[in-house]
């Protein structure tokens, strides 16, 4: 009988979720356009027409054409090949910084929430855990992440860290605060009196609990975190060149479009604006998805559409 | 009193203001061409940067060298002949001259006359009577001494061009009358006129200087580095760092007062951003273009644009004491392997020439026969081999984030080596610490663009060659070599230098210090109706060559 419900329940959730996409078009066109960007980091090199990194003196500055259907910049490498690619980087960097930072964030929010109230030298470091983020985020996001990679040299590496860095504040303080609400529960307390360890308390019964906004949080953040990539790699502190890569693209092409070469910035600009948008759509989806009342709103609205579509 | 009846509804009387106010625009419009030859004494140029500070003896920054030219003048100048490719453009005169003093054509600035003794260890200048400064004190001999004391007390650059020119102690520079003053060196010195004309050996008002310097600051450092106490043809109004520079024109120029009033000096760093005032008209000058953009340029109207041959050389250093480029044939190959007509094409869109020697090709001795190095993978190939580096290897290139030709070069560079299994990594230094990066040379390649500003071989060859050279970036080092310069160094004879010097850039070509590169041309994107520009091998403007016409 159980495997028969959760089949149902499982089905259901399809259901409603095939629903949402239907009656709102929007987070459907989101979702398809990460799935796209997706496919292209997999099976770029079966994708691009180009090796993407192989300069070609002898055509640089091409406008688009057959061959080469975005043109080419100013080394003679292939625009779309290396469009292409550039999820790889972009999308690589992003999702790992952001995970990066949500675990990170999340364990320090959690003991910060936990042992607040603690004497002692525990309620000194959750103090301390709070204050030196209060200290991360006065600095303006942009200008932490530059001075993270000038100080650790540019490379992949660093931008990854400092898109983790700037970001950990922010789900240190979801988690906190889910916490401290969590903690005063009923099971906490019980756990707490039957001698289970803090650590036990935290990991089975306080983080599981207080998750919930964390992972709305994350598809957010993403979106904002290909944005800071490519911005770190406009101003020359991301990814080294020739590395495929929107924000280096766009830095390298710009200066050229008032030489009436447009290409060679406009396309990645494109590529990275369209991305964005398709993250913050998933972001607003998982909004509404995850905040019961207007998932409720969502739902009745859904079924008043169904009703209506009923022939009767 | 009542408003006429076509008036009386609001889109009648919105199209009769309209109307008014378009009359009362026509008369403007139609006299521009009037009101803009009366602004014709303003003169505005967007520049990449302000000047940092005004004293030449530390700052080697872009600005500063349009300041000091304006500000300053010095003892000596090249004489100006036409641009042998450019009708409309002048340049100096660099070239060797037989039968004259010090082999060099040259005009009297500051100086009247000079005198060279034969031994080539004696200059004596005789200054010009009744030149004032632009503080209304008289220049005289004592300014000449006090400048070149100056230069051997605060050493920095002021070291390099007492060392260039022989001059070991601050008495080798003596007053001999109230408006005579002489150099003397203890060995013969070829430089002893040359040095005379370089941009960064002007003449101070030593009378200013000592009253505003006082005990506290006997060299008015901090005066000089904001204002100036000079005898060039402007004084400055206002500098404001960061946004803009604007200079006046001198009533009391010995030379008289220059066609342009007054020089707005204005910082625009972005290079499209330069191009886009010149072609709207609102700059008249656009300095440091990229080769495209002038290409751009060449079809826009009431803007003209010239490009000549310059003494910046652009290359690679290819650092001698990091392996493999310890190794000449590692060096050699390297060169072999550069795409460098393509990079001329593709990069400076033939704005530029081949690097083929390692001094600028338009200064007097250089010679461009020991350039073996056209691109030809299979000779590198092979040149590795013997090496024992066919294999391939790993190593990194560092190039300067504010220069944006830099980058594609080392991309195509990267991809061109690739075919010999060189790795290259590309690191991208920026614009403010790339300088740092160049004079550690502790980067096993990277790029750097400069030029001597005397046109003289051993002076060039010198500077980056000898192995105690502070210029040499590459680590360069060969005993032949050294010996040779040395020999230049010390004599004043011009057949025995060009024979030296010869055969010291046949070895430095042979060892192939660096990946050669290419020589930029120096382009002038300016208004139609400028005149006077001429090109200087310090590669700036100066202000006092402008008129409108």
């Amino acid at each position: 009988m159980s495997i028969r419900a959760a089949d149902t329940a499982a089905r259901g959730r399809l259901h409603f979720f095939l629903s949402v996409l239907r009656a709102r078009p929007s987070f459907a066109l989101g979702y398809a356009i990460v799935a796209v960007i997706c496919l292209c980091a997999i099976f770029a090199p079966l994708i691009a027409p180009y090796d993407p990194v192989k300069a070609d003196p002898a055509n640089f500055l091409k406008p688009p054409s057959w061959s080469h259907i975005m043109g080419t910049d100013a080394t003679g490498m292939d625009i779309f090949s290396r469009i292409i690619y550039a999820p790889r980087i972009d999308l690589a960097i992003a999702l790992a910084g952001t995970l990066i930072s949500a675990v990170l964030g999340s364990l320090l929010g959690a003991a910060a929430g936990y042992y607040q109230t603690r004497r002692g030298i525990w309620s000194f470091a959750a103090g301390f855990i709070m204050r030196a983020s209060d200290v991360l985020q006065a600095f303006p996001v942009f200008v932490f992440a530059i001075a993270v990679v000038a100080v650790l040299g540019q490379s992949l590496y660093s931008v990854v860290i400092a898109v983790a860095f700037v970001n950990t504040p922010i789900y240190l303080r979801l988690m906190r605060s889910q916490v401290l609400s969590v903690r005063r529960m009923r099971y906490v307390e019980a756990a707490y009196v039957a001698g289970v360890s803090d650590r036990a308390i935290l990991m089975r019964h306080v983080i599981p609990n207080s998750l919930a906004p964390v992972l709305a949080q994350l598809s957010v953040n993403i979106g904002w975190a290909i944005l800071l990539t490519a911005g770190l790699s406009f101003i020359g502190a991301g990814v080294e060149a020739p590395t495929p890569e929107w924000g280096s693209m766009i830095a390298m092409g710009y200066q050229n479009v008032i030489t009436g070469h447009w290409w060679p910035s406009i396309f990645p600009g494109l590529a990275l604006a369209i991305t964005v948008f398709g993250f913050a759509l998933i972001g607003s989806s998982v909004e509404v998805l995850a905040d019961p009342s207007r998932r409720r709103t969502l739902g009745g609205q859904i079924q008043g559409r169904q009703d209506a579509a009923k022939p009767g | 009193m009542t408003l006429p009846n076509f008036l009386s509804n609001r889109r009648d009387f919105l199209k009769f203001t309209g109307l008014m106010a378009g009359t009362a625009v026509m008369p403007r419009v139609l006299s521009m061409p009037r009101a803009y030859a009366q602004a014709g004494s303003t003169l505005v140029i967007a520049a990449p940067a302000t000047p940092q500070s005004l004293d030449c003896n530390f700052d080697v920054s872009l600005g500063t060298f349009e300041a000091i030219a304006a500000l300053y003048d010095g003892l000596l100048g090249f004489a100006k002949i036409p641009d042998p490719g450019v009708p409309t453009a002048l340049r100096e005169d660099t070239a060797f001259y037989a039968d004259k003093p010090g082999n060099v054509n040259m005009v009297g600035k500051l100086a009247e006359s000079w005198e060279l003794d034969p031994s080539g260890k004696r200059v004596v200048f005789k200054l010009r009577q009744g030149v004032k400064s632009n503080w209304g004190n008289e220049l005289t001999a004592e300014d000449v001494r006090w400048t070149w004391n100056r230069a051997f007390e605060l050493g920095a650059l002021g070291a390099f061009y007492t060392a260039v020119s022989g001059l070991k102690r601050p008495e080798d520079v003596k007053v001999e009358d109230k408006y005579t003053v002489s150099f003397n060196t203890d060995d013969p010195n070829p430089l002893l006129l040359k040095i005379h004309t370089n941009l960064y050996t002007p003449v101070y008002d030593s009378t200013k200087c000592k009253e505003v310097g006082g005990t506290d600051d006997p060299w008015a450092r901090k005066f000089i580095e904001n204002e100036s106490a000079g005898f060039g043809p402007y004084k400055l109004q206002q500098l404001t760092r960061g946004q803009q520079a604007i200079f006046q024109a001198r009533e009391d120029y010995y030379g008289g007062k220059p066609a342009i009033d007054t020089v707005v000096f204005k910082e625009v760093p972005t290079s499209a951003s330069r191009v886009q005032l010149l072609q709207g008209g609102a700059v008249d000058i656009a300095q440091y273009l990229q080769p495209l953009e002038v290409i751009s340029l060449k079809n826009a109207p009431n803007v003209a644009v010239e490009t000549v041959p310059a003494s910046f050389m652009i290359w690679i250093e290819l650092n001698a004491k990091i392996a493999p480029f310890d190794n000449p044939d590692v060096r050699r190959a390297m060169n072999y392997a550069f795409p460098q007509e393509q990079v001329l094409n593709a990069v400076y869109q033939g704005l530029a020439s081949p690097l083929n020697g390692c001094m600028p090709n338009i200064y007097p001795g250089f010679t461009g026969d020991h350039y073996p190095y056209k691109y030809d993978l299979a000779k590198a190939k092979e040149l590795l081999k013997k090496a024992g580096a066919d294999s391939g290897f790993k190593t990194s290139l560092s190039y300067n984030a504010g220069d944006p030709v830099q980058e594609p070069i080392a991309i195509i560079y990267q991809s061109a080596l690739k075919e010999l299994g060189i790795e290259v990594e590309l690191n991208k230094v920026p614009a403010g610490s790339f300088y740092n990066f160049v004079t550690e040379r502790k980067q096993p390649m990277i790029f750097y663009v400069d030029s001597p500003w005397c046109p003289d071989p051993g002076y060039s060859l010198t500077l980056y060659f000898d192995s105690k050279s502070y210029v040499n970036y590459s680590n360069y080092a060969n005993a032949e070599v050294d010996k040779l310069l040395a020999a230049a160094a010390a004599t004043a004879d011009e057949k025995v230098r060009l024979d030296v010097t010869g055969k010291a850039q046949a070895i430095i070509m042979d060892e192939a210090p660096w990946t050669f590169v290419a020589y930029p041309n120096y382009t002038m994107a300016r208004k139609a109706d400028i005149k006077g520009w001429t090109y200087y091998t310090s590669n700036n403007v100066r202000f006092q060559d402008f008129s409108r016409g």
